[in-house]
């Protein structure tokens, strides 16, 4: 049985500027918006397109992704032909390869493409909070008889040299690439969200295979390769809520854009386009007698007893009496103790606040700093962690860190 | 059978009791009933089943049975899509005209040739009034130890209100025991005594050999009762053991109870007692978080996922998809899902079933001892 198209989405990437968050996690992994991981947000966006056989391509620390993903149940992914497969690199009769780059990712998995004769391939990335309907970015690709699209977003002219930029003509056909350019000649950044017709991407992942100065990559060699061949190559404008959550701040900002659906854009309450997320299984949250919610997320397990303003908590968050939480993401099991101060920051899972430890602070004058507290640690009563901080190990009791 | 499995199967009887809740039963059964938030009550004995080893797990239903295949599904999230085994539901069987059965053991009749086929040695049976966290291993364990031909479980306590209340003539029977040295010496249907007793939870366990024999016997004889017409005429002959339950026990046997049982998890106490040591599953709705907007004022309340919440809440327990609008007052209220409550609306001392909607400006109260109940799908 042929599939029309099926999703390959990257999720190797280390994620190296999240620090202490993703020591233990591959970056499509990280908890997002109260209950979901990052990954979510594809595969979802694959389920609901009626994408059903997805692969998924990791690398670095992928237990815990694995076991999130299982056999890939919470999104409608497993299925009898498709479905869901994690596909690491492996050992092969010549020898074993890590991927060396996301075009040597898919050329290593060509024989798992091949077994549902794909028309089409999209090529995904596990790092990007976004809702989006890949269907209608078929649509596009097959109206303008393309063999290769990408998804671009309109970004301001002054920001534009950050990103890998597509240069179109009137009829959105792709004419030049520019990757972080000096002076760029477009604003429409590429998402990193490719469609090919699959015999186009497999010759052309051949030939990137065979060339040892190939960096293997698909902004680096693939798409100029493409290009310099005269390919029909066009640009899907994409304008809907679409985040790179590579950086603290931003996976910061992400979060707290959830708590304002009406003016960011990101909307996560929408019944004809859920997210869907392995559940944590906890009962009903409690707001204890004394507590004080506003403006907040609040999912199962959480017991606050403190004060919660303008902060997302995962499931099973717990939030003691004098505590405060405030501007803050705090993630599943972590317990924050009576009169803690918890602000304007990160904490991770399974972490311990002590009584009246202090972990980051409100953004004052030119300071606005995201604290982050990594999995697992422990902060002892009194110990006070500064806005700029980044904690991946124990702080003791009273003591400082900056 | 590795220790952490048991040799039995399970057998759920859903409509046992339905006649206490006759409001909450109108388009479902008492085993559908939502409770504590985020659950069926039916939840608590699958999971208890599935917890203590239990792979195969028979439901016998009688009618308004729909939510309840609705419910379970295939029965994922109860780890009970099983190729041995799993989850079985019994609907009436269907020969020139449905058979609805009447009694325990005519349901039971109904399933014996099933039964004849499982290989598991014992069977534990239930029904679907109770929410607890209950250890069947460790009663089967009992039941062996003791070598009883039955066991019944039972906890200690004062019979629920409306049981000691006058009441009209009722179908549903409860049960109490008089015991001598753990052995059942009597059983007493419907007792009117106020103060402790040994209260039945209407658990059993015995040898499936035994059971397929006693209902055999039982049904050719027209008997219809399985307590009644084999237990209590057999108490002499028969070793019926008792195995007492010490933990925490929510009875459903009226809509007042239900309101107070859903009421008494705001204590932290009573909610650990039903949700530990062992998880409870139920079906998953995948809703967002739940919403706190600006102007939110909540005091003691237990809420699922997907509410959003703008108004004032207090003392309250919220199912999934709860809407509470700006200016709206919410006190001593259980809130099924998709309740929505507008703007300025001021309800008190309510229960709503699912899809109610309170409309703006309204106000509705009922009194500590009687609770206003809003059916399913209707506007206020």
């Amino acid at each position: 049985m042929a599939k029309e198209m099926i999703a390959m989405l990257l999720a190797g990437g280390q994620g190296s500027r999240l620090y202490a968050l993703t020591q233990k996690l591959a970056k499509p992994a990280v908890p997002f918006g109260g209950k979901y991981r990052i990954i979510d947000f594809p595969l979802s966006n694959c389920v609901n397109s009626g994408i059903d056989t997805v692969g998924i391509l990791t690398q670095y620390q992928p237990m815990v992704l694995n076991e999130y993903i299982g056999n890939g149940q919470p999104w409608d992914l497993d299925r009898l032909h498709g479905g869901v497969h994690v596909l690491p690199p492996y050992q092969k009769a010549s020898g074993s390869d890590w991927y060396k780059g996301t075009a040597n990712a898919i050329y290593q998995n060509i024989s798992f493409i091949e077994r549902y004769s794909p028309q089409y391939v999209i090529i995904l990335s596990g790092d990007q909070i976004c809702k989006q309907d890949y269907s209608d970015f078929l649509r596009f690709h097959k109206e303008k008889g393309a063999e290769f699209s990408v998804a671009v977003m309109e970004v301001p002219w002054d920001e534009a040299s950050r990103f890998g930029l597509m240069v179109t003509d009137d009829n959105d056909k792709i004419t030049e690439f520019q990757e972080k350019p000096k002076n760029p000649k477009s604003n429409l950044a590429s998402m990193g969200i490719y469609i090919f017709n699959w015999d186009i991407l497999k010759k052309y992942l051949i030939e990137d295979e065979a060339d040892p100065n190939s960096e293997n990559d698909f902004g680096n060699n693939i798409i100029p390769n493409l290009l310099r061949d005269g390919r029909n190559m066009y640009a899907y404008h994409f304008n809907g809520y679409w985040k790179d959550v590579g950086t603290i701040s931003s996976l910061w900002e992400a979060n707290m854009e959830v708590l304002d659906p009406e003016h960011s854009g990101i909307n996560l309450f929408d019944e004809r386009w859920k997210i869907y997320s392995r559940n944590s299984g906890m009962t009903g949250h409690r707001i204890k007698p004394g507590a004080v919610v506003e403006n907040s997320m609040i999912t199962d397990g959480c017991q606050i007893s403190g004060t919660v303003k303008h902060s997302i908590l995962f499931a099973g968050v717990q939030v003691e009496a004098g505590a405060v939480v405030e501007d803050a993401v705090v993630m599943g099991g972590t317990v924050i103790k009576a009169g803690a101060v918890v602000q304007h920051c990160i904490v991770a899972e399974n972490v311990v606040i002590g009584e009246n430890a202090v972990v980051g602070a409100m953004p004052s004058d030119g300071e606005k700093g995201v604290a982050t507290v990594g999995s697992n640690v422990y902060i002892g009563d009194g110990a006070k962690i500064g806005p700029n901080a980044m904690v991946s190990d124990n702080v003791k009791g009273g003591e400082e860190q900056w | 059978m590795v220790n952490s499995n048991v040799d039995a199967l399970g057998i759920i009887f859903p409509n046992s009791h339905d006649a206490l809740v006759p409001e909450l039963v109108g388009e479902r059964l008492m085993a559908s009933i939502p409770f504590a938030s985020r659950y069926r009550i039916i939840d608590f004995m699958l999971s208890n089943m599935v917890n203590s080893g239990i792979g195969n797990v028979s439901i016998i239903v009688r009618k308004n049975y729909h939510s309840l295949m609705d419910h379970l599904g295939s029965g994922r999230e109860w780890d009970l899509t099983r190729k041995n085994g799993g989850l079985n539901i019994v609907p009436p069987f269907a020969e020139k005209t449905v058979k609805v059965y009447s009694g325990r053991v005519e349901a039971l009749a109904s399933i014996l040739d099933f039964l004849r086929h499982q290989k598991e040695k014992y069977v534990v049976m239930s029904d679907t009034d109770i929410a607890v966290n209950f250890d069947f291993s460790a009663m089967l364990k009992a039941h062996v130890e003791s070598g009883a031909d039955v066991t019944v479980a039972y906890t200690e306590e004062k019979l629920p209100e409306n049981f000691l209340a006058n009441r009209q003539e009722s179908k549903e029977f409860y049960y109490t025991l008089k015991l001598n040295d753990g052995r059942v010496t009597e059983m007493e249907i419907n007792s009117k005594d106020t103060g402790v007793t040994n209260f039945s939870m209407g658990i059993y366990i015995m040898e499936r050999e035994f059971l397929i024999r006693q209902v055999s016997y039982a049904y050719t004889h027209g008997y219809v009762n399985f307590e009644r017409d084999v237990l209590m005429a057999q108490l002499d002959t028969l070793n019926v053991q008792a195995f007492c339950h010490k933990g925490y026990i929510a009875h459903i046997t009226s809509l007042k109870s239900y309101f107070d049982e859903n009421m008494k998890l705001l204590d932290e106490e009573n909610l650990n007692g039903l949700f530990t040591p062992n998880p409870i599953y139920t079906k998953i709705r995948d809703d967002n978080p739940t919403r706190y907007i600006n102007g939110a004022k909540v005091n003691n309340i237990m809420a699922a996922d997907g509410c959003v919440i703008e108004g004032e809440v207090e003392n309250s327990v919220l199912f999934r998809g709860v809407k509470i609008a700006k200016g709206a007052k919410v006190k001593n209220c259980v809130l099924m899902q998709d309740t929505v409550v507008e703007a300025g609306a001021d309800i008190e001392y309510l229960v709503s079933d699912k899809n109610v909607t309170i409309t703006a400006g309204k106000e509705v109260k009922g009194t500590d001892t009687f609770p206003v109940y809003v059916a399913k799908y209707q506007t206020v």
